[in-house]
């Protein structure tokens, strides 16, 4: 996954660099405005369309318990509190790293959300702090299994339901199966929330 | 902000009311559209040449964004643990 999304990335980064030094504007203007408005609302949709036809999903989610939910509760407000701290120290708008950090480790979605809320410089921050979060959890997650067992969720936030959950699973026993993925069920389906949140707040 | 709601609501709906069709995997919708926006967002980054300058800088400031919320959620789930008890 994680390949492809580089190979993609950085694909349209050559060919965005590439027509620029053409200077072909009109190219730039349908993938940038077009394409990019389009993807995102259809990546939008066909999450609510997946939310909406599983059934399960809301079942799995009350079987689990309430004491499940303490877990990405924390895991948000330590990511947002984490936010609010980062931005102190580097003398950044506390809003928009809060916001940044309220994606939860999904790049895919704080990127270019934090492009259509705060423009293209924070966007391309938005897209780091969280992919970089991504690559945190599965090349630390050996020597964060010591810290605590519950670290290697608490650093993976959204993405421990799906591009993490198999390390994790591996590296914490089978057990922490559904810990994981309710973590990231949850945290995915707030991110886009919290993120729309904190930025109103500006 | 409405606008990025919106497709999200109507794709719930829509759901609902699909949920006893015939299991339709979305998957490979899903991760083509990823790749899709993916690309977009790198077009973008990579015709803005002012930012291309700046990406030194955003990467320092993106390991110190992503140290500090990753620090502060193990924090918060290990005294999390401790008060709840499990």
């Amino acid at each position: 996954m994680i390949k492809y999304i580089l190979i993609a990335l950085g694909l349209g980064g050559l060919a965005g660099y590439l027509n620029s030094v053409s200077g072909n504007t009109a190219a730039e203007g349908f993938v940038s405005d077009f394409l990019f408005n389009a993807s995102l609302m259809m990546l939008l949709f066909v999450m609510g369309l997946m939310f909406g036809m599983d059934k399960e999903s809301l079942a799995k989610l009350k079987k689990t318990g309430p004491k499940v939910l303490v877990v990405p509760f924390v895991v948000a407000l330590g990511s947002i509190l984490g936010g609010l701290v980062g931005g102190l120290i580097l003398g950044i708008n506390v809003v928009v790293s809060m916001a940044i950090c309220a994606g939860y480790g999904w790049y895919t979605l704080t990127g270019p959300l934090i492009v259509q809320i705060f423009g293209t410089e924070y966007g391309m921050l938005g897209f780091s702090v969280n992919f970089l979060r991504e690559l945190l959890t599965i090349t630390t997650i050996s020597l964060m299994i010591r810290i605590d067992r519950y670290a290697p969720i608490a650093i993976g936030g959204a993405t421990t339901m799906d591009t993490t959950l198999p390390v994790i699973v591996r590296y914490c026993g089978s057990d922490s199966l559904v810990s994981a993925f309710s973590n990231g069920f949850v945290l995915s389906v707030a991110a886009p929330f919290t993120i729309v949140a904190i930025a109103s707040l500006r | 902000m409405f606008d990025l709601v919106i497709p999200l609501i109507i794709g719930v709906i829509a759901g609902y009311l699909l949920r006893n069709r015939k299991h339709i995997n979305l998957n490979k919708i899903v991760f083509g559209t990823i790749l899709l926006l993916i690309f977009s967002l790198g077009f973008t980054i990579g015709s803005n040449n002012e930012l291309l300058n700046s990406l030194p800088k955003v990467g320092f400031n993106a390991l110190v964004l992503c140290l500090s919320a990753v620090t502060f959620s193990v924090l918060f789930v290990k005294v999390a643990k401790r008060i709840a008890g499990f």
